[in-house]
């Protein structure tokens, strides 16, 4: 008995790391018992409590970073996302005009409004059509609502249109119940009515007539609706007429550029009498 | 003390990474309680290391035998009282003590735990070794800052 007290206090620390060792094996081998899930569970809660707190405290210091970080990634979703709102509206647009049932497009060009000025020094349209893309001086511009305007300067990759709402444009128009044919102007005021002169107080015009562009025009096709008749008043010889017209000019995105109708032959005996002794 | 060191190294030491290994505190502790207070005290205290950063981790029975077989193997490096031994003799027991402890450990939670699948000679001989040097480092710390004066005393 002595001998073995004897043993046990010269190998004490032998024996404690025996005992340690006996019970840590036993722990392993219990681990996936319920009581150690439930402690395992809580040392994980533990562990992930302090250290969410710690990233917390190290995110509060980095936040000046962090800020800048998302700012940046702000600008590149906000810059694609504007890309994205102006092709789906631009896409919108052009199917709008293809898909018009009232209306053929092909053959024609199509050009995006990507100017447009109003005011007293200047009035025009300029679109994102130029010579390289077959676009001509005098083409008619316009859209299925309506007639456009004219184009009047052609650069390579551009051009500038004179809107049928200013002073020095003008086409000639019929009226399709009527048949009734005068001229389009546009005398200022509302930017929605344009006024027709040069129709006798003979002629049988309605009020709500449609009136479209006529075969008379240097320039334009026939058949490109304008406007209907909203006021006849009647004058001395002929009637003063308002058309509102069908283009609304502060909406236009997508406009179509008509090929060139000019007729040389058809300008030149108009302005040369001369021409007409020529023919045999 | 062993709670405060425990939780330092989960939360703190632990990020302070160095291919795939990070000084352990508590290895330090160990060597220290092993040099001055001898082999069961460090057995003991091995093992109550092991309970806490054995809860903290999720890996309790494991690191419960890996620290009292490290606190055990340190308390061969104890200096008794009557042994007279200086104050360098203490240090150099106690960076030794830290190296085997650190080695220990390693080799132990090498044969139980290996999350990134790494052959076991290369996580106990390289790895090992690699933590113990960095423990070592921290025992260097730790000793120019506050132990030196234990030892003297």
């Amino acid at each position: 008995m002595r001998k073995l007290f004897t043993l046990f206090f010269k190998y004490n620390a032998l024996l404690l790391f025996l005992l340690y060792c006996s019970v840590s094996l036993l722990f392993i081998k219990l681990q996936n018992d319920n009581t150690f899930l439930k402690l395992r569970t809580s040392g994980v809660e533990l562990s992930a409590a302090v250290n969410e707190k710690l990233v917390n405290l190290t995110r509060l210091l980095n936040v000046h970073k962090e800020n800048e970080r998302l700012m940046r990634v702000n600008r590149d979703m906000l810059s694609k996302v504007i890309n994205i709102e102006t092709l789906v509206g631009d896409e919108r647009n052009r199917r709008k005009i293809l898909t018009d049932s009232t209306f053929n497009a092909s053959g024609f060009t199509m050009a995006r409004v990507v100017d447009r000025k109003f005011s007293e020094r200047e009035n025009m349209l300029v679109i994102n059509a130029g010579w390289k893309n077959g676009i001509k001086k005098d083409m008619t511009v316009l859209v299925p609502e309506g007639l456009v305007g004219r184009v009047t300067v052609v650069s390579e990759h551009y051009a500038k249109v004179m809107p049928l709402i200013h002073t020095d444009f003008k086409v000639s128009v019929v009226s399709d119940s009527s048949n009734s044919m005068g001229i389009l102007s546009w005398n200022g005021g509302s930017e929605s009515l344009a006024q027709v002169e040069h129709i006798p107080l003979s002629s049988h015009i309605k009020l709500h007539e449609r009136i479209v562009t006529s075969d008379f025009s240097t320039f334009s096709i026939r058949g490109i609706p304008v406007g209907r008749i909203v006021r006849i008043k009647p004058d001395k010889l002929f009637y003063s007429i308002d058309v509102r017209l069908g283009v609304d000019f502060s909406s236009l995105t997508q406009v179509l550029i008509a090929p060139l109708k000019i007729e040389p032959e058809k300008v030149a005996i108009m302005s040369d009498s001369t021409l007409i002794e020529q023919i045999p | 003390m062993l709670c405060i060191i425990a939780l330092v190294q989960e939360f703190g030491l632990s990020r302070l990474m160095l291919l795939e290994v990070f000084p352990d505190s508590l290895s330090v502790f160990l060597a220290f309680i092993a040099v001055t207070r001898g082999q069961k005290n460090s057995t003991s205290f091995g093992f109550a290391a092991g309970i806490i950063v054995g809860v903290i981790s999720g890996n309790l029975g494991l690191n419960m035998l890996a620290k009292t077989v490290g606190g055990f193997l340190a308390g061969y490096f104890h200096s008794p009282d009557d042994s007279h031994a200086t104050v360098k003799q203490k240090i150099r027991r106690f960076y030794g003590a830290v190296m085997i402890v650190g080695f220990a450990a390693n080799a132990v939670m090498a044969f139980g735990d290996n999350p990134l699948g790494l052959p076991p000679a290369y996580r106990i001989v390289t790895l090992g070794f690699l933590e113990s040097l960095l423990s070592l480092l921290l025992a260097g710390i730790a000793n120019w800052l506050f132990l030196r004066k234990s030892f003297a005393d």
